[in-house]
C-alpha cells in the first residue's frame, strides 16, 4: 500500500528539524524559485495557472493543500509535478477503506539482529507527501494525518518523531461518490491551508493536453528545479514578509464577517494560514509586503472551506465572496 | 515593523482630524480628569460673574469686605460639607441660608421679619419691581440685600458642583444670575460669561461623566457661539438697554440725555451738544432753577436714585424749617418725561397730581409723558437761606439725613480726602465749607463741553486730574467734596431758570439743562448750590441759541420768546430777569456769575459769592424734558463697538468652523478645494496618503467610487478595464462623448453617467484621468509601499503630489495647457 521508497531511509538521515539556524533567501530568488516551479509544472499541466501558483504559495507558505474534484482531472498529476519540481522526498499515500493509521506513520518492528524493537517510518516521512483520495479512508486513519499536519511530528507507541522539513501534504479527494467515502472531520479539513479546484479544462487546453500525451508522457521527463534546503531557505524568507497593521486588521474583519454570517465561521488558525498564504502571493507577485490584493486572492481558498453554514443555499465560498465585497479594505476615518 | 505602523497610524488619525484647531490633537490626551477640572472651573466662573455683579453694588453702598468674606466662607463651608453631608441637608442648609439672608436684609431695612405675615402683597411687589428692572442700587438697602443674596447660590452651586451633580449645581447660580439680569445690575458681558460658564459646567460635566473626548466638545463651541452671537444682537433684558423714551431730540450725546435718564439714573458722557428749543415755560414771579431729578447715591460713573416712586397722595414733606411759598405754572412746550419744579416741591395742582409720583425724596415725576400744552400748577417752599442763619446751622443731621446721603463709593481715593480737606481748612461749619468748595471749583476748574470721558471715579478724576468739563462734574464733586466733609449733600438735575420774557415767563430750551447740589443744613433743608462757574457757562449756551436761530432752527423760540433778542449785552443780567433779554444767561440762576454782585435772585448767598442757588427754591413747575435717558447705557457701547465687533466675528467664525467641523464640512473641503492643492508634510508616508486620496477622488468623479471591499490596486485595474473599452474613442479622435457611449455594453452606463457628466467641458479637456496612465500606478505603487510596507522616501511622496496635481489640473481647462505635453507624451501611448 504504501509506495515503498528505497530513500527512505536516507530521509531519516537528514535531520528533520534544525531550521533554527536558517538564512532566509533573497526574496527576488524565492519570486524565481516560485516562477521557475510554475513554468516547470505548466510542461504537465495544461492550463490553470492558477491553481498552480495556489499550489506554490502553499508551498511557500508552509501550508497543506486539498485538491478536491472530479476524478480524471489530473489532480494526482498535478501533485507529483510540483513533488518533481523540487528535488526532495516525494511520498505517496494511496488512501483505502481498510488502510490503518500506522500504515502512514510506521510502526515497531523487532529486529532479530539486535533483538531491539526498530522504528520503521511509514510513509508520512516525506518532504512532500502526497495523499490520494484521502476520503476513501476511515476517520480513525484520517487522524493520523492531523499531529503530522499541524506539529510536523508523529507519535508512535508512545514516541514522538519529528517529521523532515519541509513537511507538505497534498491531498486529493473525490466529490462524487458520497456513499463511499468519509467525510474529513472538520478538524483535519481546517489543517489544510488550501482546499483547490481544478475543474476541468477549456476546450483549447484540453486539445494540448491530448496532444502531449502523444509519446512520453512529460511527467516522466520532468527534472527538479530547486531542492529541499533552498526551499526550507525560501519559507523562510517568506516568513517575514512585512504584514502591515492595516493588513492584519483587514484580515481580522474578514474572518470577523464569517464568523457572523456563518455557522461556523473561520478559526484563527484561517486567519493566520491567510496570512502566510499572503505572504508567499506577495513574494511571488514580487513585492516585500502584503497588499490587500494578495489578501483578496487568496481568501478564497484558504477560508472557504473553514466555513460551515446551515443554509443550503449558500456555502462557505458564497461567505467568503460576501465577506470580500463588502469588509472595507481600509477603515476610512477621514 | 508593528510599531512603526501603529505609530504612523496614530499619526494619521490625527491629521485627519486636524485640520480646524487645535483641539482634536489635545483631546486626545484629555481624560475625565480634566473635564472635571474645567467644569469645576465653569462653576466658579459662575459664581464669580455674581459675586463681581454684587460687589459693583457693594462697591457703591459699602460691604464689599464682606461679601468677599460672605463668599468664600461659603466656597469653604461647601467644600468641607460636600463629602460629609447629603444633598437633601444641604439644599436645607442653602434654603436656610437664604431666608436668614432675607431676613437679615428686611430687619437692616427697618420693616422687621413680620412684615413677611403682614405685608406679604406688597413684598411680593417688591420682588415684582425688583425682576423688572428695578436696580439693586436703587433699592433702600442695597447692602443689606446684596448680602443676604450671597450665601445660598455660592454655597449650593458649590456643593453640587463638588458632588458631580454639575446639572443641578447650575439651578441655584443659574437662579441668582437671572434674578440680577432681570434686576438689570448685570450687564450683558458679566450675563454673557455667566451664561457661558453655566453651559461649560453642563458641557464638561457630561463630557465628564460619558468619558467623552473633547473632539465631541464642538457642539459645545457651537452652542457657546451661538450664545454669545444671539445675545449680542438681541437684547431683551429690562433696565439695561432699553432707555424710557422721553424726547426723540435729545440725542445721546446731548446734555439735557446726559443728565437725566429717566430720572432713575444720572450718568456722565464726555463732548455733549446743546438743543436750542424749547422745553417748557413757566410762570412763575419768582425765577428758580426748575429741579427734575435728585439722586443720592453715587456708583462712580453715574447717580442713582435709590426708592421706588410712590403716588402722589396729599402734600409732599415740607422742610423742617421756615419758608415762604411760590407758586408756578409749568406748561410744556414739547414731550417731556420729566416734571421741572422749583424745590422745593409741597404739592402739585389736583388735575396734575393724578400723574404725578413722588420720590423718596421729594421730587415729583410724571407717571406718563407730558404732552405738549400740558400745564400743572406747583406749590413749591422757598428755604429761608440766609447765610447768617445757614452759619448757625449746626451739624445735628437727623439719622435718615446721615444715612443716605453721605454715601461714597467704596475706591475713592486718599488724594481725593486730602485735597478736600485742604480746600475745606479755614471753613468752620458746613455752609462756609460748601461754599468755598462752590468758589473753589468755579475758579478753578474751565467750562467746556467738548470733554472725553474720564475712566473710574469721575468726581476724582473731575478734581484731581482734569482742568475743565461741565455741569454735573461740578456737581458730581462737590457733592463728593461735601460727602467726604461728613456733610449730607445730593445731586440734582434740572434747568436753569430759562429766558425771561417779560414778568413773571420764563422760557426754557434744551440748553438749560443744569446739574446743581443741594445741602442739607438742619432746620432749614436742602439748599441748593451750583458750583459751575455761570460766565462761561452763559457764553457757551448762548452762542449757541444764537447759533440755532440764524440757522432758522424749529422750535427755538416760542410767541413770547421770538422778538426777544439773544444775547445780552450786559452779560449777566441782574438776576432779575427783567433784564431786556432774558436770554438764557441770566436765568441760570442769576447767579450765575459768582463774580456778579448782583446776585440776582435775592438771597443767597448771603456771601455774594457764590451760592448761587440758595434761591432756587422756587419751584417751578415745568415739565421740562429731560433728555432722553439712553446716554449711558448706549454711549460705552458706542466706542466699544468695533472692538466688540471684531471679538463678536471671532466667535461666530469659531462656532461656525465647530459646525462645520461637526456636520462634516470639512469632506466638502477636501472634496473641492483639496483635490487640485495638497499642503505638504515632514511626513512623506501622510503624504502619499492624501495624494492618493486625491487620486482616488478625481476618479470617483470620472468613473465610480471605490467599493468598499476593493482594494486600492483592484479598483484602479477594474477603472483600467473600463476606461480601456470607453476611451479609447475619445483619445484617438477628441471627438466627445457620442463614441464613448457605444463602447462595450458591459461599461455602457458607467460611461453614459461619464460622459454626461463632462459635457460642458468635453469638447476643450478630453482629458479624463487614465487609470493606466504610469503616473497613476507610481502614486499607487507609493501609497502601497506607504501603508502596507516600509515607507516612502521624501523623494517619492513629492512625486507623487506632483503627479496629482499634475492630474487633477488637467481636467481644468485652462490650467490644463501649461502641463499638458507631458501625459500626452508618456502616458497615453
Amino acid at each position: 500500500m504504501t509506495d515503498a521508497d528505497p530513500t527512505s531511509e536516507t530521509v531519516l538521515e537528514t535531520p528533520p528539524a534544525d531550521e533554527t539556524a536558517v538564512e532566509p533567501l533573497a526574496l527576488s530568488t524565492v519570486e524565481t524559485i516560485g516562477t521557475d516551479i510554475a513554468e516547470n509544472v505548466s510542461r504537465v499541466i495544461v492550463g490553470h495557472e492558477d491553481v498552480i501558483d495556489h499550489v506554490i504559495t502553499a508551498l511557500l507558505g508552509r501550508g497543506h493543500v486539498l485538491l478536491d474534484d472530479v476524478p480524471g482531472v489530473g489532480k494526482t498529476m498535478l501533485a507529483r509535478s510540483i513533488a518533481t519540481s523540487v528535488d526532495c522526498t516525494f511520498r505517496r499515500v494511496q488512501f483505502t477503506p481498510d488502510l490503518l493509521p500506522t500504515d502512514v506513520t510506521g510502526v515497531n518492528v523487532f529486529n532479530q539482529q539486535t533483538r531491539e524493537f526498530e522504528f520503521q517510518p511509514g510513509p508520512i516521512f516525506g518532504n512532500i507527501v502526497l495523499g490520494d483520495e484521502i476520503n476513501r479512508a476511515p476517520p480513525k486513519t484520517q487522524s493520523a494525518l492531523l499531529e503530522a499536519m499541524e506539529e510536523e511530528q508523529v507519535t508512535a507507541d508512545g514516541e514522538t518523531r519529528g517529521l523532515p522539513s519541509p513537511f507538505t501534504v497534498i491531498a486529493t479527494q473525490n466529490a462524487i461518490e458520497p456513499n463511499r467515502t468519509y467525510d474529513l472531520p472538520f478538524a483535519e479539513l481546517d489543517r489544510f491551508m488550501k482546499k483547490l479546484h481544478l475543474g476541468y479544462p477549456s476546450p483549447e487546453d484540453e486539445a494540448e493536453l491530448l496532444g502531449r500525451t502523444v509519446g512520453t508522457h512529460p511527467i516522466d521527463e520532468l527534472e527538479s528545479v530547486t531542492d529541499r534546503e533552498t526551499l526550507v531557505r525560501a519559507r523562510e524568507a517568506v516568513s517575514q514578509v512585512q504584514v502591515a497593521e492595516p493588513i492584519r486588521e483587514y484580515v481580522t474583519r474578514l474572518v470577523g464577517h464569517t464568523r457572523e454570517n456563518a455557522h461556523i465561521g473561520v478559526s484563527p488558525r484561517g486567519a493566520i494560514s491567510l496570512l502566510r498564504a499572503s505572504q508567499a502571493r506577495a513574494v511571488v507577485d514580487g513585492r516585500e509586503f502584503v497588499t490587500p490584493d494578495d489578501v483578496q486572492v487568496e481568501a478564497p481558498v484558504v477560508l472557504s472551506h473553514r466555513v460551515k453554514t446551515n443554509d443550503r443555499a449558500r456555502d462557505g465560498s458564497d461567505i467568503v465572496a460576501d465577506a470580500l465585497e463588502r469588509v472595507p479594505v481600509e477603515e476610512r476615518d477621514g | 515593523m508593528s510599531t512603526d505602523a501603529e505609530s504612523r497610524r496614530t499619526e494619521r488619525t490625527i491629521s485627519l482630524g486636524g485640520t480646524g484647531t487645535g483641539r482634536n490633537e489635545t483631546g486626545r490626551t484629555v481624560g475625565p480628569g480634566a473635564f472635571r477640572t474645567l467644569a469645576l472651573g465653569c462653576v466658579l466662573v459662575l459664581l464669580a460673574s455674581i459675586v463681581s455683579v454684587l460687589q459693583d453694588v457693594t462697591r457703591v453702598v459699602g460691604g464689599t469686605d464682606s461679601l468677599f468674606v460672605l463668599a468664600g466662607t461659603m466656597l469653604l463651608a461647601a467644600t468641607l460639607l460636600a463629602r460629609l453631608i447629603r444633598p437633601r441637608t444641604a439644599t436645607i442648609a442653602a434654603v436656610t441660608a437664604a431666608s436668614l439672608g432675607f431676613a437679615y436684609y428686611l430687619e437692616a431695612s427697618g420693616v422687621g421679619v413680620g412684615v413677611v405675615l403682614s405685608a406679604t402683597e406688597s413684598l411680593l411687589a417688591d420682588v415684582v419691581t425688583l425682576v423688572t428692572g428695578l436696580s439693586l442700587l436703587r433699592t433702600v438697602e442695597a447692602s443689606a440685600l446684596t448680602l443676604g443674596l450671597v450665601p445660598a447660590p455660592v454655597f449650593l452651586s458649590w456643593y453640587l458642583a463638588l458632588r458631580g451633580r454639575y446639572a443641578l449645581s447650575v439651578l441655584p447660580s443659574g437662579f441668582a444670575l437671572c434674578f440680577l439680569v432681570l434686576t438689570g445690575d448685570a450687564d450683558l458681558t458679566i450675563t454673557l460669561i455667566g451664561t457661558l460658564a453655566a453651559l461649560g459646567t453642563v458641557g464638561f460635566g457630561e463630557l465628564e461623566r460619558r468619558g467623552g473626548s473633547i473632539a465631541q466638545a464642538d457642539l459645545l463651541a457651537v452652542l457657546f457661539a451661538l450664545i454669545i452671537v444671539l445675545s449680542l444682537s438681541v437684547t431683551f433684558v429690562p433696565g439695561n438697554a432699553t432707555g424710557p423714551v422721553t424726547l426723540d431730540r435729545g440725542g445721546p450725546s446731548s446734555l439735557e440725555g446726559a443728565i437725566d435718564s429717566a430720572g432713575q439714573r444720572s450718568g456722565f458722557t464726555g463732548q455733549v451738544d446743546l438743543s436750542p428749543e424749547v422745553r417748557f415755560t413757566v410762570e412763575s414771579e419768582q425765577a428758580s432753577y426748575w429741579r427734575t431729578g435728585v439722586y443720592d447715591r453715587f456708583t462712580g460713573d453715574e447717580w442713582v436714585r435709590s426708592g421706588q416712586l410712590q403716588s402722589l397722595n396729599g402734600p409732599i414733606n415740607s422742610p423742617p424749617g421756615e419758608y415762604d411759598v411760590a407758586r408756578q405754572v409749568v406748561t410744556a412746550e414739547t414731550e417731556l418725561g420729566v416734571m421741572p419744579v422749583a424745590p422745593q416741591p409741597l404739592s402739585v395742582s389736583e388735575g396734575a397730581a393724578q400723574y404725578a409720583e413722588v420720590t423718596r425724596h421729594g421730587q415729583v415725576h410724571p407717571s406718563t409723558t407730558l404732552i405738549k400744552d400740558d400745564s400743572y400748577v406747583v406749590e413749591s417752599a422757598i428755604i429761608d437761606s440766609d447765610p447768617a442763619s445757614l452759619k448757625q446751622a449746626g451739624t445735628d443731621y437727623p439719622d435718615e439725613i446721615e444715612e443716605y446721603y453721605l454715601q461714597l463709593p467704596e475706591g475713592t481715593s486718599s488724594e481725593f480726602d486730602d485735597r478736600t480737606a485742604t480746600v475745606t481748612e479755614d471753613a468752620d461749619n458746613p455752609y462756609e465749607t460748601a461754599a468755598t468748595i462752590e468758589s473753589y471749583l468755579r475758579s478753578s476748574k474751565g467750562y467746556s463741553l467738548d470733554i472725553e470721558q474720564p475712566n473710574g471715579n469721575v468726581a476724582d478724576e473731575f478734581l484731581l486730574e482734569m482742568d475743565e468739563g461741565y455741569c454735573i462734574y461740578f456737581a458730581t464733586t462737590m457733592t463728593q467734596m461735601l460727602r467726604a466733609e461728613d456733610i449730607p449733600a445730593r445731586y440734582v438735575t434740572g434747568y436753569t431758570s430759562g429766558q425771561q420774557v417779560d414778568d413773571n415767563t420764563h422760557v426754557v430750551r434744551g440748553l438749560d439743562a443744569h446739574a446743581w447740589v443741594e445741602v442739607y443744613f438742619p432746620d432749614h433743608g436742602w439748599v441748593s448750590f451750583d458750583p459751575t462757574p455761570g460766565g462761561e457757562r452763559d457764553a457757551v449756551h448762548m452762542d449757541r441759541l444764537q447759533e440755532a436761530r440764524e440757522n432758522g432752527n424749529e422750535n427755538v423760540d416760542t410767541d413770547a420768546s421770538e422778538g426777544v433778542p439773544i444775547r445780552n449785552d450786559s452779560e449777566d443780567d441782574p438776576d432779575d430777569g427783567s433784564s431786556p433779554d432774558p436770554t438764557e444767561p441770566s436765568p441760570p440762576d442769576n447767579g450765575t456769575d459768582p463774580t456778579d454782585p448782583t446776585d440776582p435772585n435775592n438771597s443767597s448767598d448771603p456771601n455774594g459769592t457764590n451760592t448761587t442757588d440758595p434761591t432756587r427754591p422756587n419751584p417751578g413747575t415745568p415739565a421740562a424734558q429731560d433728555g432722553d435717558g439712553e446716554d449711558d447705557d448706549t454711549n460705552p457701547l458706542a466706542t466699544t463697538i468695533p472692538r466688540e465687533f471684531l471679538a463678536f466675528t471671532a466667535v461666530a467664525l469659531v462656532g461656525l468652523a465647530a459646525a462645520v467641523h461637526r456636520t462634516g464640512g470639512r469632506e466638502l473641503y477636501f472634496r473641492t478645494i483639496g483635490l487640485y492643492w495638497q499642503r505638504r508634510h515632514d511626513d512623506p508616508a501622510r503624504d502619499t496618503e492624501r495624494a492618493y486620496r486625491r487620486l482616488e477622488r478625481l476618479f470617483e468623479r470620472e468613473f465610480r467610487s471605490r467599493r468598499p471591499g476593493e482594494s486600492p490596486r483592484a479598483y484602479v485595474s477594474a477603472l483600467g478595464a473600463q476606461a480601456a473599452t470607453t476611451l479609447p474613442s475619445d483619445q484617438s479622435a477628441e471627438s466627445g462623448p457620442q463614441p464613448r457611449s457605444q463602447g462595450d455594453p458591459q461599461s455602457r452606463s458607467d460611461a453614459h453617467s461619464d460622459s454626461q457628466a463632462h459635457l460642458p467641458t468635453h469638447s476643450q479637456s478630453p482629458h479624463t484621468p487614465d487609470p493606466t496612465d504610469p503616473r497613476v500606478e507610481h502614486v499607487l505603487a507609493c501609497y502601497e509601499q506607504a501603508i502596507y510596507g516600509t515607507g516612502v522616501t521624501p523623494d517619492d511622496a513629492a512625486t507623487a503630489i506632483e503627479f496629482v496635481d499634475e492630474l487633477a489640473r488637467e481636467r481644468l481647462p485652462f490650467v490644463r495647457s501649461d502641463t499638458d505635453t507631458g501625459p500626452d507624451a508618456d502616458g497615453l501611448l
